[in-house]
């Protein structure tokens, strides 16, 4: 018998995970954040989408958060105004 | 439980070690060839030849949260056909490739397809016979094929970049195999890189990069640095590549030596270069290289308009400036990179021969660093 080890990190145990936040029970008269991954064309497709929930759920309105790297994760500062004062954050990359 | 140096062991046991080489097909676990089957004892060879404990995290990746701890390293390394001394020279590349400037996440999954270059400098070279001479981005060299695979293998294995799902490079290229070297310090006319980038002669060093695919730079026929080195500003400026990234560049001993000859030193051929690897505005904007949202990316118009005589334009231009070209912008210079130490220097290749290699950064902005970091002896 020949056991051969397994090189993948699927039955490592996380050190630490980050609880989900539950989900909003609706989104009339919520805030949305808009964060845009750092691409050139994150923020148009973002736009969009915020008419659209607008138009489907009437949404208080929009904080709008644009990394400007896409390569590296967003800071906590930029992060803040949408973990205060946001009920859910929309995040899309667009090249 | 059995254990690997005391912890516990996941993994798939076979009858038939045969079995194990399509065993690994199966899960997932390859680059498309043959892996050498990542048995207890052989995993355990590799991490006894490098200094860390099993669980020390040797590469982070902060964009996903994943850490590949040493004795997942050693597994991949086994299973790209590492001998287990190449194991300190790995180490020392993926913590390189997890230094947060180095910013992994871009590299390993953009479309741009990077692969990630491994140069060697110091004595592990010709301790491990890592080829810097004839064919040295080629077939035939041990070290060089498995060492830069085995990175290959934790991105896919460990990091899950897996090619179309999270790794979206449009096409790739050979090197995302392996692209791993010695630099032939012997054959330069200068301090080997690794004392440039700050080390003592003597200690051993990888310099990592996240590289486009090379571009051959062929002179046969001058031995004067001014014409030699014309082609290689010619070919970095070459619009597909031009970016404000930085630039490897593999000078082949024949080269190098009519550097040498003439006493170019380093800082000079890098000042040269710089100053002559550009191209005007208007062909960036002739051949559609400007995007219309590179103008209003700041760090973009800054490399755009860096050496125009009236700076960065304030307030920035409308985005149909990226077609519309003015008389000004045939004399605006638009170089590669934003200075001469974007330009890194080293040797290596064969004897004969008038072939270098210019490798490009893999992104058309600013891109990653070069980062180098010794190897533990």
């Amino acid at each position: 018998m020949t056991r051969i080890l397994d090189p993948t990190l699927r039955t490592v145990k996380a050190v630490a995970t980050t609880p989900r936040a539950p989900r909003p029970s609706g989104l009339a008269g919520a805030r949305i954040g808009l964060l845009a991954n750092g691409k050139s064309n994150g923020m148009l497709l973002l736009e969009r989408v915020a008419e659209i929930l607008g138009q489907r759920h009437a949404i208080a309105g929009v904080i709008r958060v644009a990394k400007t790297n896409a390569s590296v994760p967003v800071t906590e500062d930029a992060a803040e105004p949408l973990l205060k004062r946001c009920a859910a954050v929309v995040t899309a990359i667009g090249d | 439980m059995a254990s690997v140096m005391g912890r516990e062991r996941e993994g798939i046991d076979l009858d038939d070690p045969w079995q194990a080489i399509e065993a690994c097909y199966e899960q997932g676990w390859t680059d498309g060839l043959p892996v050498v089957p990542p048995t207890e004892i052989l995993v355990e060879r590799t991490l006894a030849s490098g200094p860390w404990d099993p669980d020390q995290v040797l590469l982070h990746e902060p964009a996903r949260d994943r850490g590949v701890t040493a004795y997942k390293a050693a597994i991949n390394a086994v299973m790209a056909g590492c001998r287990p001394e190449y194991f300190p020279v790995i180490g020392a590349a993926l913590t390189a490739i997890g230094d947060p400037d180095f910013e992994l996440h871009g590299p390993a999954t953009s479309t741009g397809g990077a692969a990630l270059m491994v140069i060697v400098n110091g004595p592990v070279r010709r301790r491990l016979d890592i080829h810097g001479k004839a064919n040295l981005f080629g077939p035939g060299f041990r070290a060089n094929a498995t060492i830069g695979r085995a990175l290959r293998l934790v991105l896919l294995n460990c990091l899950e970049c897996q090619p179309g799902v999270l790794d979206k490079s449009t096409q790739g290229w050979p090197g995302k195999y392996s692209l791993c070297f010695a630099e032939e310090e012997e054959a330069s006319p200068w301090e080997p890189l690794s004392v440039a980038r700050g080390f003592r002669p003597g200690q051993s060093t990888v310099t990592v990069f996240a590289a486009e695919s090379g571009h051959n730079v062929l002179a046969h026929g001058t031995r004067s640095p001014e014409r030699l080195l014309t082609l290689f500003a010619e070919t970095m400026a070459g619009l597909g590549s031009l970016s404000p990234g930085r630039s490897v560049i593999v000078f082949a001993p024949e080269h190098a030596g009519h550097l040498a000859r003439e006493r170019w030193s380093r800082a000079r051929t890098q000042a040269w270069l710089y100053e002559r690897a550009w191209r005007p505005l208007a062909d960036l904007k002739r051949s559609g290289k400007i995007e219309p949202a590179f103008l209003t990316n700041p760090r973009l118009l800054e490399w755009l308009y860096r050496h125009h005589p009236a700076g960065v334009p304030a307030p920035p231009p409308d985005p149909g400036a990226a077609e519309r070209i003015s008389a000004e912008d045939e004399s605006v210079r638009v170089h590669r990179g934003l200075g001469p130490d974007d330009i890194l220097l080293c040797v290596g290749g064969g004897e004969a021969g008038g072939h270098s290699a210019f490798f490009p950064s893999w992104s058309r902005g600013r891109s990653v660093p070069f980062i180098t970091k010794e190897v533990p002896s």
